[in-house]
């Protein structure tokens, strides 16, 4: 790949697919996966999927070039998106260039976060985005393509090709895709996207630089008290990037979990109160060295424990999943923010 | 075949090469520039102590971002700006 | 900040040289750079202390370029 802008269209000899899967390796353009061709025609019809869509791009850190349309169409359609994906590719694109979501920090960092998304409203349905069991699995073209395309925008438009820019000891599995929607017919709250000021018949993607999920199991409690307490358990990690109140994180209820707390009266800000009251980090379980540091970055422990999260805001609360006595821990990379960005629906004709 | 390049994209405006003039390395101001990660302090610290062998160093100063994992605001870079000539500045891990 | 007229010397591991390069190459700079050994997180003071000596030569070549 070259680091300087260059022609829009390339002129490349006819190959087949093991040539081609050769080629886009040699150029540094693929996650490993073989790659659909770009072809003009594919991206034409790729780009009629947004059609009507002219608000321009922020330059992509860290190769700092602003993208045309075209050119993340080719990375849509090189990730096996069909064009009705690309307005929710675009929006999750337009999420992680927001500032707050510090998309540089977030693809530089030797820790293994990548871009979490979450999809809410029709658009799920339109789609055929998993919402319910296996969501953050295998198995479901929209969730693969979409996520995988911002990915590979982020890697080729963006720059950040791995061992380079993007220097993560790890990585991790969610950067080939990490993409789900809210299962928000099982959920007993207000859908993620309405609690955001959201209209329930809009789709909107959410973005936050995350790890995957971290399971929390809990098969016996019957309260949703004592499933919290079980949370916050979980969450009260010494080795989380959030330690000491760094950032955000998401709590990802099953609908199971979310039915028997919704039962018990619980609404969402309560939810978000006590897991940020109860979740915290005995000083006990943090080094000596790492109690300096996050005095020095100004978040001492409040009678002996560290809190996991800056406010109970920070806790964002969703629903997703199928049956089971499972819910998941999405802990972020710390210095980064959950983004929620409406989804434009293409103009008509 | 024609393909589109999925890595195109447009530069930006050139806004002109590097403006910064010739330095006295060993009489101007100099900030020394943390990203606050463990051990960037120390290490810009002990290069303080040696500097001190060879320029003057009452006019180094120290400071650090926030958050190792944020951009320094950009009140913090306008005073660096202001304030000093020098950057010596600490990045990784 | 180079471009607002300050002179910048950027110590780095040689894991983020080639990140420090690559930015670098983004905004049209040339680098002052200044390359140690990796890690310096987790290190004790003797340990540091090689970093340091590293750190302060290139520094001092800078200096003279």
């Amino acid at each position: 790949m070259s680091d300087t802008a260059e022609a829009e269209v390339l002129d490349i000899p006819e190959m087949d697919p093991d040539a081609w899967a050769d080629f886009v390796e040699a150029q540094g353009w693929t996650d490993g996966l073989p790659l659909v061709p770009p072809t003009e025609d594919a991206v034409a019809r790729m780009m009629d999927g947004a059609r009507g869509d002219n608000e321009p791009f922020a330059a992509i850190t860290p190769r700092l070039l602003t993208p045309t349309l075209r050119s993340l169409a080719a990375n849509a359609v090189m990730a096996g998106c069909r064009p009705a994906y690309f307005p929710a590719v675009l929006a999750a694109l337009r999420a992680v260039l927001v500032a707050d979501y510090n998309l540089h920090g977030t693809l530089a960092t030797t820790h293994s976060c990548a871009p979490m998304i979450m999809i809410n409203g029709p658009l799920r349905h339109a789609l055929n985005i998993n919402c319910g069991t296996n969501c953050f699995g295998q198995g479901w073209r929209a969730n693969a393509a979409i996520g995988r395309a911002l990915q590979l925008i982020l890697n080729n438009v963006g720059g950040a090709r791995p061992g380079i820019m993007d220097r993560s000891t790890f990585g991790s599995p969610a950067k080939y895709t990490f993409c789900f929607g809210e299962n928000e017919e099982e959920s007993p709250f207000d859908p993620y996207h309405v609690r955001q000021g959201f209209r329930a018949d809009e789709s909107v993607v959410t973005v936050i630089s995350s790890e995957p999920n971290h399971n929390l199991n809990d098969h016996g409690s019957t309260t949703g008290r004592d499933l919290l307490t079980t949370f916050a358990g979980g969450i009260a990690a010494p080795t989380a990037n959030t330690i000491s109140a760094k950032g955000p994180f998401f709590i990802i209820l099953g609908p199971e979990h979310a039915a028997t707390i919704a039962r018990d009266k619980w609404t969402v800000p309560q939810i978000q109160q006590f897991l940020f009251d109860t979740a915290r980090v005995p000083i006990t379980e943090v080094s000596p060295e790492n109690q300096e540091r996050y005095e020095t970055g100004g978040n001492p422990p409040e009678n002996g424990f560290y809190k996991v999260a800056p406010t109970p805001d920070d806790i964002h609360v969703a629903v997703a999943g199928g049956p089971g006595k499972h819910s998941a821990w999405i802990p972020s990379f710390g210095g980064t923010a959950a983004i929620s960005i409406r989804v434009k629906p293409p103009a008509a004709g | 075949m024609r393909i589109v390049n999925p890595t195109f994209g447009i530069a930006p405006q050139d806004e002109g090469s590097a403006t910064a003039g010739p330095v006295d390395w060993l009489n101007d101001p100099m900030v020394l520039f943390s990203n606050n990660k463990p051990n960037a302090r120390e290490l810009l610290e002990g290069v303080r102590s040696r500097l001190a062998s060879i320029r003057r160093i009452d006019n180094i100063d120290h400071i650090a971002k926030g958050s190792a994992s944020q951009p320094a605001p950009p009140e913090m870079i306008n005073d660096v700006v202001r304030k000093y000539r020098i950057a010596l500045l600490a990045l990784g891990d | 900040m180079r471009k607002r007229g300050l002179v910048g010397v950027v110590i780095a591991t040689e894991t983020f040289r080639p990140l420090v390069l690559a930015q670098a190459k983004a905004r049209k700079l040339e680098p002052h750079l200044v390359v140690v050994k990796h890690p310096v997180g987790g290190l004790n003071a003797a340990e540091l202390e090689d970093r340091i000596n590293t750190a302060f030569a290139g520094l001092r070549l800078e200096m003279k370029s």
